[in-house]
Parts: C-alpha cells; structure tokens; sequence
C-alpha cells in the first residue's frame, strides 16, 4: 500500500434541487472549499493547489485569488470525460503532494444548472447541424449519456439474463441511506420497489429513479503528506490506491465491438486491486458513482465484486441498503439520493466512513473505496485506509 | 425517405471522414489498405498499423442489431412528438468488429429485438451549408 498521501479535510456547500442554489457556481466552489479548510484547521492562505475535472468553468487562478492563497503551486484537471474522473482528483493529489509539488491540494467540484444549463441537457444541440464526433449519433435522436448506457445495459442484461429487479435495488439502496441524511435532497422522500417501477421510462430500461438526480452544489477535500497532518487537529485519512485509465481500443465512440457492452472498467479495477494489494471481498464500504442503475451493475462485476449470473442476488434483498448491509454502498445517498455533484460528494462520504462521521456509518471500516463514473473511459477509483 | 425524426431534425455537419457515410447511399465503412483493418468512426490513421493508406468501401448493406432501446423522454423540442423512438448499435455485414449507430424503422417501435437481421434504407436531406444531397443510412428489419 502506499499512503504518502491523505484526506485531512472534507466541506460542502448546501446542496439544492436544480437551479435551486441562491449562490452562484463559483460562490458555492469557494464555501466548499471554505468549509473544507476550516474541517482541516487549515488558513485559505496555506492552500497551494487547485484539482477539478470535466468542464470546470470555476478557474484557478480566480479562485486561488480570491480565497487568498499566498502561492499557486499545482493546478490540474484529468483529460477526457466527465464524472469517470471524479476518483481521479484523487489520483492527481495524491501525485501532487507526495512527490512535493504543492503542500495543500484542493480537489473540488461545483455546479450551478440554474446559471448554467443542465448537464446532458442536449440544450447545447440544438443548432442545425452535428460537428463531426456526435455526427455519428445526433441524427438518430441519441444524444443523451442515459441512451448511450441504455444501449450498453440493455445488451448486457440480455447476454446474461439480468432482470430490472437489479437495476431496482441499486436505486432503492441509494433512496433508504439518504433516509438517514439531512443533507440529502432527497431526505424524507423513501422510494418503494412499487414507486420505483411506477416511475416513467427515460430510456428504457432506465426510469426515472434509475438515473442521477440533477443539483446545485459544490464538494472539496484537502490533501497533504502524512508528516504535515500530524500539526492538524482531526483524523487523517490515506490514499492507499488509485487507479485511472482505460483499456486498449475502446473506440472514439464507446459502441464497437471489441468493448460492447462494456463499462470500461476491468482495468481500473485491476490496476487498483495491485496497487493496493487487497480483493474486492476485502472492501468494508463502497460508494459506486450511479450515472444510471445499470452502469452500476456492470461496472461491480468488472472490478470482481461479483460474476454477472449472480449480480441479482449480489444487489438484492437490501444487501446494499443500511450500514449493516452485506456491502454498505453509497451510504449518502450517492448521485441518486444524496445530490448529484457528479460524484465528488462520494469521495467525500468514503472518507467520512474512514473517520466515523456517516449518518449510515458502516462498523469497522478500514478500507473506503469511491469508484467514478461507469460508461466513460478514463474510469477511475481510490481507495482509502485507516485514519492516522 | 422522409426522415424518422422529422424533417428539421438535426443533420450530420459534412467533413471529409464522415462525407461518405452520409452521402453515398450505400454503407460506406473506412479500410486501411496496408492491413485490412476496418474502422469507424473513420480517423486519420489505422488504429492497428497506424498506416496512412485508407478508404472507403462499400458494404453489403445489411447488419444485425447488437443493442437497441426506446427512448421516452425527449431532449430536443423536435422529439416531443417522436417519442417513443429506438435507437440501436448496428454491426455492419462486411466489415469486422464495426458497429454503426442508427434508428430502426419501417416497424413498430416494440417490435425491435437484440440479434434481429436489418437492412439499410436511406433518408434524404439538403446540407444547409454546402447544398450537398445526403443519404443518411437508417435500418429496417430484413426478417
């Protein structure tokens, strides 16, 4: 295991329906990060790098500006993707600070949908004509992130006899955590298997409750070396592993044939399994970034959680749901329940399960994992270890 | 044809790596000369030799369908009175390992099934920019 890297502080914004945040994105970036220094017992002054991922539209060098950062010594953001990066944040602080390139390394993410539109939205297709890399796709009316892994889950449920009951129980496991914490948009509204089936058709076989919410909020943990950790007050918690990455010749496009129906994550998860030296049945907690139910499903048997023939029972009959699940997963709430802020408030509550602090708080955790998003290549995970 | 998706709904931009496909009237798959390799999308090399020579051929014209869903909520205005609509992965009779995307038509949307035979049809439209004639490659089922 390596660990020259840890999580000494975590911070969030409120987070809201769509469009429902008073503050602006950038507002919101910088009261996570705030909030983050001040759960590290940290000066924003000490702040010396700056992570995101995806279309970050909240700059750098305006953000260490304007939270007084005395210097600006790593800034970075992983290639290609979107929230399949969200563990990789981690990777690139972890390379950041424990090759002493930068001292206190922030890895964020923020989003505000009112002023800006929504992800995935298609708001941004409607002019006449499709540029040459979603040529292949636009015309025909496919043009979503849910159609595209509508497409991968629906051949891969019918090569292996996958029911909807699966996709079902990752989305109510999500819906019974969130029960238990207030931050979630989605707290005090339980879901039913009959709700669940209720629910209209997105893409079939996604309905509505198969697919990530969309939010207004922002997310931020603080990195540093294990020696300077010491000199802060809470717990420390280690990067034991990263992985990010991508397997040979998936296609420009995610359909051909070498890869289909694939979620692009057996790499991942052997490059993680080898770094860190353990197996998937030595995970005590896992937050599973859920684009869509079915992506989950996929990526789990993947990474080795489990064999596609048994993925039904692996999910089912609440062996996800609570802290004392078979695996306690997305205790949050995860995208679906607790807020979409495209998966980094997962890598958050991983590491709130290292420290004791989830309000799903599965016993005995010594190994945290937080696995980005499924579908989209770089996929990445981290995984954490005991608090020092 | 008239299109499936409507008339006004969005067109492929025309560049030389997606010309052929949308304008030949036939299934236009990209080769590499050198080794044999089929490609697609097209790009600007072969992803297994990573030679230069490449081109177009023409294929049967028929494929199987590898995936396909219904899609019920629209994401573009023109689609609201469209829904439901399939859209499948194609693979392509002819050119191994490549599957292209598309819609099923000519049939009801239920009745599109994972391994079921399609041919191509093609439907017509002007390129607002350049004038250009495109025939853009749909499916129906060939069983």
């Amino acid at each position: 295991m390596h660990g020259r890297a840890v999580v000494v502080g975590v911070g969030e914004s409120a987070y809201y329906k769509h469009g429902g945040s008073p503050d602006t994105e950038f507002q919101l970036a910088c009261t996570a990060i705030r909030n983050a220094a001040e759960d590290a017992g940290l000066e924003l002054r000490q702040l010396d790098g700056l992570i995101s991922y995806m279309d970050n539209r909240n700059s750098p060098l305006r953000l260490a500006d304007a939270l007084g950062f005395e210097e600006l010594r790593w800034s970075s953001t992983p290639w290609a993707g979107g929230g399949n990066n969200s563990s990789a944040t981690m990777h690139l602080a972890d390379a950041a600070v424990s090759g002493g390139h930068a001292n206190y390394v922030v890895a964020f993410r923020a989003l505000a949908q009112g002023q800006f539109q929504r992800l995935g939205s298609g708001a941004g297709l409607m002019a006449g004509t499709a540029p040459e890399g979603l040529s292949w796709g636009l015309p025909y009316g496919l043009m979503s992130p849910a159609q595209e892994c509508a497409l991968q889950t629906n051949r891969w449920m019918h090569d292996h006899g996958v029911s909807q009951e699966a996709l079902a129980s990752v989305s109510l496991a999500c819906y019974a955590n969130a029960q238990r914490n207030p931050r979630a948009v989605r707290y005090g509204r339980p879901l039913t298997r009959e709700d669940y089936h209720a629910s209209r058709w997105i893409v079939e076989p996604f309905h509505l409750f198969d697919c990530c919410m969309e939010n207004d909020g922002a997310a931020a943990l603080i990195i540093t070396t294990p020696e300077r950790a010491k000199d802060l007050p809470g717990k420390a918690v280690p990067i034991v592993a990263t992985a990010q990455g991508k397997g040979p010749e998936i296609g420009l496009t995610t359909f051909q044939q070498r890869w289909f129906p694939g979620m692009y994550y057996e790499n991942v998860g052997r490059i993680l399994w080898e770094r860190a030296g353990v197996k998937p049945a030595d995970i005590d907690v896992l937050q599973m970034y859920e684009n869509f139910t079915g992506p989950v499903v996929m990526a789990l048997c993947e990474m080795g959680f489990c064999e596609p023939a048994d993925v039904e029972a692996f999910v089912g009959d609440g062996r996800l749901e609570g802290p004392d699940a078979a695996l306690p997963f997305n205790t949050s709430g995860g995208n679906i329940a607790e807020a979409y802020i495209h998966g980094l408030e997962m890598v958050v509550e991983a590491v709130r399960q290292v420290r004791g602090e989830s309000t799903c708080q599965a016993k005995n955790v010594e190994l945290s994992l937080a696995v980005g998003g499924p579908g989209y290549a770089p996929g990445s995970a981290v995984l954490f270890g005991p608090a020092i | 044809m008239s299109r499936y998706l409507g008339d006004d709904f969005i067109l492929p931009g025309l560049t030389p790596n997606n010309t052929p496909f949308f304008t030949a009237g036939s299934i236009q798959i990209q080769f590499c000369d050198d080794c044999g390799h089929a490609q697609h999308p097209p790009d600007d090399l072969c992803y297994a030799c990573q030679g230069r020579n490449l081109s177009f051929r023409t294929c049967p014209g028929t494929g199987r369908v590898e995936s396909c869903a219904r899609v019920h909520h629209p994401l573009h205005p023109a689609l609201r009175e469209r829904v439901p609509y399939v859209i499948a992965i194609v693979s392509v009779d002819g050119a191994p390992g490549v599957n292209v995307q598309g819609n099923v038509v000519h049939c009801d949307t239920s009745s599109v099934r994972i391994g079921q035979k399609v041919r191509a049809v093609y439907e017509e439209a002007v390129d607002p920019h350049s004038g250009t004639k495109l025939l853009i490659p749909q499916w129906e089922p060939a069983d």
